[in-house]
Protein backbone atom coordinates (compact mmCIF):
# COMPACT_ATOMS: atom_id res chain seq x y z
CA UNK A 1 0.00 0.00 0.00
CA UNK A 2 2.85 2.45 0.79
CA UNK A 3 4.54 1.69 -2.48
CA UNK A 4 1.46 2.83 -3.96
CA UNK A 5 1.23 5.58 -2.59
CA UNK A 6 5.41 6.39 -3.21
CA UNK A 7 4.65 5.38 -7.07
CA UNK A 8 1.51 8.19 -6.74
CA UNK A 9 3.46 10.90 -5.43
CA UNK A 10 6.91 10.14 -7.96
CA UNK A 11 4.11 10.40 -10.30
CA UNK A 12 3.48 13.57 -9.51
CA UNK A 13 6.58 15.21 -9.00
CA UNK A 14 7.55 13.59 -12.01
CA UNK A 15 4.72 15.51 -14.12
CA UNK A 16 6.73 18.31 -12.75
CA UNK A 17 9.22 17.99 -15.68
CA UNK A 18 6.06 18.77 -17.98
CA UNK A 19 5.38 21.81 -16.10
CA UNK A 20 5.20 24.76 -18.61
CA UNK A 21 4.57 28.37 -17.11
CA UNK A 22 1.19 29.69 -17.84
CA UNK A 23 0.64 33.26 -17.49
CA UNK A 24 -2.72 34.90 -16.53
CA UNK A 25 -4.17 35.45 -19.60
CA UNK A 26 -3.83 31.25 -20.42
CA UNK A 27 -5.68 30.96 -17.36
CA UNK A 28 -9.66 30.48 -18.21
CA UNK A 29 -10.42 26.66 -18.24
CA UNK A 30 -8.46 26.56 -14.64
CA UNK A 31 -10.68 29.07 -13.36
CA UNK A 32 -13.74 27.26 -14.48
CA UNK A 33 -16.35 25.94 -12.11
CA UNK A 34 -15.58 22.34 -13.34
CA UNK A 35 -11.96 22.68 -12.17
CA UNK A 36 -12.76 22.69 -9.08
CA UNK A 37 -13.72 20.28 -5.88
CA UNK A 38 -17.74 19.36 -6.24
CA UNK A 39 -17.23 21.59 -9.64
CA UNK A 40 -17.69 24.44 -6.91
CA UNK A 41 -20.51 23.29 -4.90
CA UNK A 42 -18.75 23.88 -1.64
CA UNK A 43 -22.27 23.13 0.46
CA UNK A 44 -22.40 19.72 -0.99
CA UNK A 45 -18.81 19.02 -0.91
CA UNK A 46 -18.78 19.59 2.67
CA UNK A 47 -22.22 17.23 3.51
CA UNK A 48 -20.35 14.46 1.15
CA UNK A 49 -17.12 15.01 3.82
CA UNK A 50 -19.81 15.25 6.82
CA UNK A 51 -21.09 11.60 6.14
CA UNK A 52 -17.60 10.15 5.03
CA UNK A 53 -16.46 11.31 8.60
CA UNK A 54 -19.18 10.28 10.38
CA UNK A 55 -19.41 6.75 8.83
CA UNK A 56 -15.88 5.57 8.65
CA UNK A 57 -12.87 5.45 10.59
CA UNK A 58 -10.65 7.65 9.12
CA UNK A 59 -10.25 11.40 8.10
CA UNK A 60 -8.78 14.26 7.18
CA UNK A 61 -7.22 16.00 4.09
CA UNK A 62 -9.76 17.76 2.92
CA UNK A 63 -8.41 21.62 4.75
CA UNK A 64 -8.27 22.28 8.29
CA UNK A 65 -11.46 24.13 8.50
CA UNK A 66 -14.45 21.30 8.91
CA UNK A 67 -16.18 21.72 12.16
CA UNK A 68 -16.89 19.51 14.88
CA UNK A 69 -19.81 17.20 15.31
CA UNK A 70 -20.80 14.49 17.66
CA UNK A 71 -20.70 12.13 14.68
CA UNK A 72 -17.64 10.40 15.96
CA UNK B 1 1.52 43.29 -36.08
CA UNK B 2 3.24 44.42 -32.62
CA UNK B 3 -0.14 46.51 -31.93
CA UNK B 4 -2.20 43.44 -32.64
CA UNK B 5 -0.56 40.87 -30.62
CA UNK B 6 -0.75 43.69 -27.94
CA UNK B 7 -4.08 44.26 -28.29
CA UNK B 8 -5.14 40.34 -28.63
CA UNK B 9 -3.25 40.22 -25.10
CA UNK B 10 -5.64 42.76 -23.68
CA UNK B 11 -8.28 41.40 -24.71
CA UNK B 12 -7.50 37.61 -23.64
CA UNK B 13 -6.86 38.91 -19.97
CA UNK B 14 -10.04 41.45 -19.72
CA UNK B 15 -11.75 37.79 -20.50
CA UNK B 16 -9.91 35.88 -18.55
CA UNK B 17 -10.24 38.68 -15.51
CA UNK B 18 -13.84 38.33 -15.82
CA UNK B 19 -14.18 35.07 -15.50
CA UNK B 20 -11.21 34.71 -12.91
CA UNK B 21 -13.57 37.32 -11.03
CA UNK B 22 -14.95 36.35 -7.62
CA UNK B 23 -18.49 36.46 -7.68
CA UNK B 24 -20.74 37.05 -4.56
CA UNK B 25 -23.60 34.75 -4.33
CA UNK B 26 -26.11 33.06 -2.37
CA UNK B 27 -26.19 29.19 -2.09
CA UNK B 28 -28.67 26.77 -0.68
CA UNK B 29 -28.82 23.22 -0.77
CA UNK B 30 -31.60 20.43 1.05
CA UNK B 31 -29.65 16.78 0.97
CA UNK B 32 -32.03 13.55 1.92
CA UNK B 33 -30.47 11.17 3.24
CA UNK B 34 -31.53 7.42 3.81
CA UNK B 35 -29.32 4.51 5.42
CA UNK B 36 -31.25 0.97 4.42
CA UNK B 37 -31.86 -1.68 7.56
CA UNK B 38 -33.88 1.05 9.15
CA UNK B 39 -30.54 3.00 10.46
CA UNK B 40 -30.58 6.81 9.95
CA UNK B 41 -32.20 9.32 8.28
CA UNK B 42 -31.09 12.93 8.04
CA UNK B 43 -32.55 16.13 6.73
CA UNK B 44 -30.16 18.59 6.05
CA UNK B 45 -31.00 22.13 4.74
CA UNK B 46 -28.35 24.55 4.51
CA UNK B 47 -27.19 27.59 2.86
CA UNK B 48 -23.58 29.93 2.36
CA UNK B 49 -23.45 33.23 1.70
CA UNK B 50 -20.32 35.11 -0.13
CA UNK B 51 -19.40 38.57 -0.54
CA UNK B 52 -16.23 40.45 -1.43
CA UNK B 53 -15.49 43.85 -0.12
CA UNK B 54 -13.34 45.78 -3.17
CA UNK B 55 -10.61 43.04 -3.99
CA UNK B 56 -8.78 42.30 -1.04
CA UNK B 57 -11.24 41.19 1.14
CA UNK B 58 -14.14 37.99 1.11
CA UNK B 59 -16.49 36.98 4.12
CA UNK B 60 -18.47 33.28 3.90
CA UNK B 61 -20.87 32.76 5.95
CA UNK B 62 -22.99 29.55 6.16
CA UNK B 63 -25.41 27.93 8.22
CA UNK B 64 -26.40 23.90 7.95
CA UNK B 65 -29.17 22.20 10.25
CA UNK B 66 -29.08 18.19 10.56
CA UNK B 67 -32.59 16.76 11.75
CA UNK B 68 -31.65 12.98 12.42
CA UNK B 69 -33.83 10.16 13.31
CA UNK B 70 -33.22 6.50 13.02
CA UNK B 71 -31.51 3.50 14.70
CA UNK B 72 -27.81 3.02 15.29
CA UNK B 73 -26.30 -0.48 15.58
CA UNK B 74 -24.76 -1.81 19.28
CA UNK B 75 -25.18 -3.86 21.79
CA UNK B 76 -28.11 -3.74 24.33
CA UNK B 77 -29.72 -5.76 27.17
CA UNK B 78 -33.06 -7.05 25.52
CA UNK B 79 -35.06 -6.79 28.77
CA UNK B 80 -34.62 -3.23 29.75
CA UNK B 81 -35.54 -2.63 25.37
CA UNK B 82 -33.63 -1.27 22.73
CA UNK B 83 -32.14 1.76 23.93
CA UNK B 84 -27.62 2.96 23.98
CA UNK B 85 -28.41 2.74 28.24
CA UNK B 86 -30.06 -0.57 28.19
CA UNK B 87 -26.67 -1.80 30.27
CA UNK B 88 -26.08 -4.29 33.30
CA UNK B 89 -23.63 -6.35 34.57
CA UNK B 90 -24.28 -9.80 35.23
CA UNK B 91 -26.88 -10.74 32.52
CA UNK B 92 -27.49 -13.60 30.69
CA UNK B 93 -26.11 -14.03 27.53
CA UNK B 94 -29.58 -15.05 26.10
CA UNK B 95 -30.79 -11.50 27.12
CA UNK B 96 -28.25 -9.63 25.10
CA UNK B 97 -28.93 -8.57 21.55
CA UNK B 98 -26.94 -7.02 19.13
CA UNK B 99 -29.27 -4.43 17.02
CA UNK B 100 -30.46 -1.12 16.03
CA UNK B 101 -31.39 1.45 18.84
CA UNK B 102 -33.56 4.13 17.99
CA UNK B 103 -32.26 7.90 18.18
CA UNK B 104 -32.75 11.38 17.18
CA UNK B 105 -30.66 14.55 17.19
CA UNK B 106 -31.34 17.82 15.24
CA UNK B 107 -27.90 19.84 14.95
CA UNK B 108 -27.21 23.43 14.08
CA UNK B 109 -23.77 24.49 12.85
CA UNK B 110 -22.91 28.02 11.82
CA UNK B 111 -19.39 28.90 10.19
CA UNK B 112 -17.77 32.35 9.25
CA UNK B 113 -14.25 32.24 6.83
CA UNK B 114 -12.97 35.73 6.29
CA UNK B 115 -9.93 35.96 3.86
CA UNK B 116 -7.47 38.97 3.47
CA UNK B 117 -5.61 39.27 0.14
CA UNK B 118 -2.25 41.10 0.40
CA UNK B 119 -0.42 43.36 -1.77
CA UNK B 120 1.27 40.18 -3.30
CA UNK B 121 -2.10 38.40 -3.33
CA UNK B 122 -1.13 36.07 -0.64
CA UNK B 123 -4.19 35.01 1.28
CA UNK B 124 -4.51 34.64 4.98
CA UNK B 125 -8.09 33.44 5.84
CA UNK B 126 -9.40 33.01 9.44
CA UNK B 127 -12.71 30.62 10.12
CA UNK B 128 -14.96 30.14 12.82
CA UNK B 129 -17.07 27.25 12.95
CA UNK B 130 -19.73 26.49 15.66
CA UNK B 131 -22.19 23.30 16.16
CA UNK B 132 -24.41 22.43 18.74
CA UNK B 133 -26.55 19.17 19.11
CA UNK B 134 -28.45 18.30 22.23
CA UNK B 135 -25.46 16.35 23.78
CA UNK B 136 -22.49 17.63 21.90
CA UNK B 137 -21.43 21.19 21.41
CA UNK B 138 -18.03 21.98 19.26
CA UNK B 139 -16.29 25.29 18.83
CA UNK B 140 -13.64 25.40 16.07
CA UNK B 141 -10.89 28.09 15.30
CA UNK B 142 -9.23 28.51 12.07
CA UNK B 143 -6.20 29.94 9.73
CA UNK B 144 -4.89 28.83 6.11
CA UNK B 145 -2.49 31.27 4.91
CA UNK B 146 -1.90 30.78 1.04
CA UNK B 147 1.78 31.93 -0.35
CA UNK B 148 2.26 32.13 -4.00
CA UNK B 149 6.02 31.13 -5.18
CA UNK B 150 7.09 33.40 -8.06
CA UNK B 151 5.12 36.28 -9.98
CA UNK B 152 2.96 34.42 -12.78
CA UNK B 153 1.51 32.20 -9.48
CA UNK B 154 1.64 29.24 -11.23
CA UNK B 155 2.61 27.76 -7.76
CA UNK B 156 1.74 27.80 -4.55
CA UNK B 157 2.21 26.70 -0.84
CA UNK B 158 -0.75 26.74 2.27
CA UNK B 159 -0.30 26.24 5.95
CA UNK B 160 -3.83 25.38 7.80
CA UNK B 161 -4.18 25.27 11.68
CA UNK B 162 -6.74 24.76 13.39
CA UNK B 163 -8.39 24.12 17.22
CA UNK B 164 -11.35 22.49 18.16
CA UNK B 165 -12.68 22.63 21.31
CA UNK B 166 -15.72 20.30 21.81
CA UNK B 167 -17.76 19.29 24.90
CA UNK B 168 -20.25 15.93 25.10
CA UNK B 169 -22.72 14.93 27.63
CA UNK B 170 -22.15 11.18 28.74
CA UNK B 171 -23.72 9.13 31.38
CA UNK B 172 -21.93 9.46 34.64
CA UNK B 173 -18.38 7.70 34.45
CA UNK B 174 -17.30 6.63 37.78
CA UNK B 175 -14.63 9.30 38.98
CA UNK B 176 -14.41 12.29 41.84
CA UNK B 177 -17.34 14.52 40.11
CA UNK B 178 -19.84 11.78 39.38
CA UNK B 179 -21.25 9.03 40.78
CA UNK B 180 -22.19 6.63 38.38
CA UNK B 181 -25.06 4.90 39.60
CA UNK B 182 -26.68 8.61 40.10
CA UNK B 183 -27.76 8.09 36.54
CA UNK B 184 -26.65 11.59 36.09
CA UNK B 185 -24.59 12.85 32.99
CA UNK B 186 -21.55 14.71 32.99
CA UNK B 187 -19.85 16.99 30.45
CA UNK B 188 -16.31 15.97 29.14
CA UNK B 189 -14.25 18.03 26.56
CA UNK B 190 -12.49 16.47 23.45
CA UNK B 191 -9.69 18.82 22.09
CA UNK B 192 -8.53 18.52 18.32
CA UNK B 193 -5.89 20.54 16.82
CA UNK B 194 -4.73 19.72 13.03
CA UNK B 195 -2.16 20.90 10.70
CA UNK B 196 -2.09 20.54 6.74
CA UNK B 197 0.32 21.81 4.36
CA UNK B 198 -0.27 21.60 0.83
CA UNK B 199 1.22 22.37 -2.54
CA UNK B 200 -0.30 23.47 -5.68
CA UNK B 201 1.53 23.17 -9.27
CA UNK B 202 -0.62 24.67 -12.37
CA UNK B 203 1.06 21.83 -15.04
CA UNK B 204 -0.52 23.63 -18.21
CA UNK B 205 -3.25 25.87 -19.35
CA UNK B 206 -5.43 22.67 -19.01
CA UNK B 207 -4.24 20.94 -15.54
CA UNK B 208 -2.96 21.44 -12.44
CA UNK B 209 -1.67 18.83 -9.12
CA UNK B 210 -2.07 19.32 -5.38
CA UNK B 211 -0.46 17.77 -2.64
CA UNK B 212 -0.59 17.58 0.95
CA UNK B 213 0.09 16.43 3.95
CA UNK B 214 -2.33 16.52 7.13
CA UNK B 215 -1.77 15.64 10.79
CA UNK B 216 -4.38 15.52 13.54
CA UNK B 217 -4.35 15.59 17.24
CA UNK B 218 -7.54 14.13 19.64
CA UNK B 219 -7.00 14.08 22.91
CA UNK B 220 -9.92 13.89 25.80
CA UNK B 221 -13.40 11.68 25.76
CA UNK B 222 -13.16 10.01 22.28
CA UNK B 223 -15.49 7.19 22.65
CA UNK B 224 -19.39 7.07 21.26
CA UNK B 225 -21.50 7.70 24.41
CA UNK B 226 -24.10 5.50 22.53
CA UNK B 227 -21.68 2.22 22.04
CA UNK B 228 -22.06 -0.72 24.23
CA UNK B 229 -20.16 -3.56 24.49
CA UNK B 230 -20.03 -7.03 26.09
CA UNK B 231 -17.71 -8.05 28.63
CA UNK B 232 -17.72 -12.03 29.41
CA UNK B 233 -15.09 -12.38 32.26
CA UNK B 234 -15.62 -16.19 32.53
CA UNK B 235 -15.72 -18.24 29.43
CA UNK B 236 -17.31 -21.16 31.01
CA UNK B 237 -20.25 -19.06 32.34
CA UNK B 238 -23.65 -17.64 30.47
CA UNK B 239 -23.30 -14.20 32.67
CA UNK B 240 -22.08 -11.24 31.16
CA UNK B 241 -22.02 -7.24 31.43
CA UNK B 242 -23.00 -4.77 28.88
CA UNK B 243 -21.05 -2.08 29.47
CA UNK B 244 -20.19 1.50 27.89
CA UNK B 245 -17.49 1.07 24.89
CA UNK B 246 -13.90 2.54 25.93
CA UNK B 247 -11.78 4.05 23.31
CA UNK B 248 -8.69 5.46 24.02
CA UNK B 249 -8.28 8.79 25.24
CA UNK B 250 -6.14 10.12 22.76
CA UNK B 251 -5.50 9.87 18.64
CA UNK B 252 -2.90 10.55 16.66
CA UNK B 253 -3.48 10.64 12.79
CA UNK B 254 -1.10 11.78 9.57
CA UNK B 255 -1.82 11.58 5.63
CA UNK B 256 -1.40 12.84 3.00
CA UNK B 257 -3.65 13.55 -0.43
CA UNK B 258 -2.75 13.83 -4.22
CA UNK B 259 -5.22 15.73 -6.64
CA UNK B 260 -4.35 15.63 -10.13
CA UNK B 261 -7.47 17.81 -12.11
CA UNK B 262 -7.52 18.22 -16.00
CA UNK B 263 -9.49 19.27 -18.27
CA UNK B 264 -9.47 16.67 -20.85
CA UNK B 265 -11.27 18.61 -23.69
CA UNK B 266 -13.04 21.92 -24.14
CA UNK B 267 -16.19 20.48 -22.38
CA UNK B 268 -14.97 17.49 -20.04
CA UNK B 269 -12.84 17.66 -17.34
CA UNK B 270 -12.16 14.88 -14.63
CA UNK B 271 -10.80 15.64 -10.77
CA UNK B 272 -9.15 12.42 -9.37
CA UNK B 273 -7.79 11.91 -5.65
CA UNK B 274 -5.89 9.21 -3.54
CA UNK B 275 -5.97 9.94 -0.12
CA UNK B 276 -3.32 7.49 2.37
CA UNK B 277 -4.41 7.84 6.42
CA UNK B 278 -2.80 6.49 9.09
CA UNK B 279 -3.13 7.07 12.88
CA UNK B 280 -1.76 4.82 16.33
CA UNK B 281 -5.53 2.76 16.75
CA UNK B 282 -4.05 1.07 13.91
CA UNK B 283 -6.26 2.31 10.89
CA UNK B 284 -5.20 2.92 7.91
CA UNK B 285 -7.31 3.24 4.81
CA UNK B 286 -6.75 4.41 1.22
CA UNK B 287 -9.06 6.70 -0.71
CA UNK B 288 -9.58 7.01 -4.21
CA UNK B 289 -12.22 9.08 -6.02
CA UNK B 290 -12.41 10.26 -9.40
CA UNK B 291 -14.95 12.96 -11.18
CA UNK B 292 -15.86 13.50 -14.32
CA UNK B 293 -17.44 17.11 -15.84
CA UNK B 294 -19.50 17.46 -19.03
CA UNK B 295 -20.50 20.92 -19.92
CA UNK B 296 -23.65 20.18 -22.36
CA UNK B 297 -23.73 23.85 -24.11
CA UNK B 298 -23.99 27.14 -22.38
CA UNK B 299 -25.82 26.31 -19.51
CA UNK B 300 -25.86 22.81 -18.47
CA UNK B 301 -22.85 21.03 -16.52
CA UNK B 302 -23.37 16.98 -16.30
CA UNK B 303 -21.40 14.95 -13.54
CA UNK B 304 -20.28 11.73 -12.62
CA UNK B 305 -18.34 10.28 -9.77
CA UNK B 306 -16.95 7.07 -8.40
CA UNK B 307 -15.22 6.49 -4.66
CA UNK B 308 -13.74 3.67 -3.67
CA UNK B 309 -12.43 3.60 0.21
CA UNK B 310 -10.73 0.79 2.36
CA UNK B 311 -9.37 0.78 5.77
CA UNK B 312 -7.67 -1.68 8.32
CA UNK B 313 -9.31 -2.64 11.98
CA UNK B 314 -8.73 -0.75 15.33
CA UNK B 315 -6.63 -2.58 17.49
CA UNK B 316 -8.82 -2.32 20.36
CA UNK B 317 -12.43 -3.77 17.68
CA UNK B 318 -14.11 -6.72 17.88
CA UNK B 319 -17.21 -7.71 16.94
CA UNK B 320 -17.86 -10.52 19.39
CA UNK B 321 -17.43 -10.26 23.13
CA UNK B 322 -14.87 -8.57 25.30
CA UNK B 323 -12.56 -9.28 28.30
CA UNK B 324 -11.34 -7.14 31.11
CA UNK B 325 -9.29 -5.60 28.00
CA UNK B 326 -8.65 -1.87 29.27
CA UNK B 327 -9.83 -0.50 25.76
CA UNK B 328 -12.77 -2.37 23.98
CA UNK B 329 -14.96 -1.04 20.77
CA UNK B 330 -17.40 -2.90 18.90
CA UNK B 331 -18.15 0.60 16.77
CA UNK B 332 -18.39 -1.11 13.27
CA UNK B 333 -16.46 1.77 11.97
CA UNK B 334 -13.56 0.36 13.87
CA UNK B 335 -13.49 -2.80 12.17
CA UNK B 336 -11.97 -3.15 8.42
CA UNK B 337 -14.08 -2.76 5.61
CA UNK B 338 -14.24 -1.63 2.24
CA UNK B 339 -16.94 1.10 0.71
CA UNK B 340 -18.19 2.00 -2.83
CA UNK B 341 -19.56 5.46 -3.84
CA UNK B 342 -21.30 6.81 -7.25
CA UNK B 343 -22.82 9.66 -7.97
CA UNK B 344 -24.36 11.92 -10.84
CA UNK B 345 -25.79 15.14 -10.96
CA UNK B 346 -26.47 18.03 -12.94
CA UNK B 347 -26.13 22.00 -12.78
CA UNK B 348 -28.46 23.96 -14.74
CA UNK B 349 -27.87 27.86 -15.89
CA UNK B 350 -31.62 29.05 -15.70
CA UNK B 351 -30.15 32.75 -16.38
CA UNK B 352 -26.70 34.12 -15.98
CA UNK B 353 -27.52 34.40 -12.09
CA UNK B 354 -29.33 31.65 -11.28
CA UNK B 355 -28.71 28.27 -11.83
CA UNK B 356 -30.00 24.76 -10.10
CA UNK B 357 -28.44 21.63 -9.30
CA UNK B 358 -29.54 18.59 -8.05
CA UNK B 359 -27.77 14.67 -7.58
CA UNK B 360 -28.72 11.43 -6.28
CA UNK B 361 -26.01 9.62 -4.64
CA UNK B 362 -25.07 5.77 -3.55
CA UNK B 363 -22.85 4.79 -0.77
CA UNK B 364 -22.22 1.11 0.02
CA UNK B 365 -20.17 -0.23 2.99
CA UNK B 366 -19.18 -3.63 2.96
CA UNK B 367 -21.36 -6.23 4.68
CA UNK B 368 -23.46 -3.43 6.59
CA UNK B 369 -25.12 -0.57 5.18
CA UNK B 370 -26.01 1.48 2.31
CA UNK B 371 -27.29 4.68 1.84
CA UNK B 372 -29.13 6.80 -0.82
CA UNK B 373 -28.98 10.45 -0.78
CA UNK B 374 -29.99 13.22 -2.96
CA UNK B 375 -29.76 17.18 -3.31
CA UNK B 376 -30.97 19.47 -4.87
CA UNK B 377 -30.01 23.85 -4.40
CA UNK B 378 -30.06 26.88 -6.12
CA UNK B 379 -27.40 29.54 -6.24
CA UNK B 380 -27.78 33.06 -6.98
CA UNK B 381 -24.81 35.16 -7.91
CA UNK B 382 -24.71 39.03 -7.81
Amino acid sequence: MIKGFLLMASVLLLSGCAVKDVQPWEKETLAKDTMKNGAGNALMTKFENHIYFSKEGSKGGGGVAGGGCGCN
Amino acid sequence: MQLKTKLSIIASSLIVASSLAAEDYVSVQFVQYDESDDRASVSTPSIEFSKDFGVDYNLKLGLVADSISGGSPTWFDTTSGASAYSRGEDIHKDDVAYGNVEYDDKRVAGSALFTTRFASRDELAVGLNYSRETDYEARELSAEYLYYLGSSKNQSLSLGLSYQFNNVLVECIENEACDANSGASQTLDVNVVSAEVGFTQILNQNSLAKASIFYSNEDGYLSNPYMNVVRSYNPNSSIVDVVAENKPDTRVSYGATLQYIVALTDQISSNSTYRFYDDDWDIMSHTISSELYYELGRSWILGAGLRYYTQSEAKFYRAGYFGDEMYASSDERMRDFDAWGYKINADYLITNALSVNVGLNFYDQQDTFNATYYNIGLKYSF
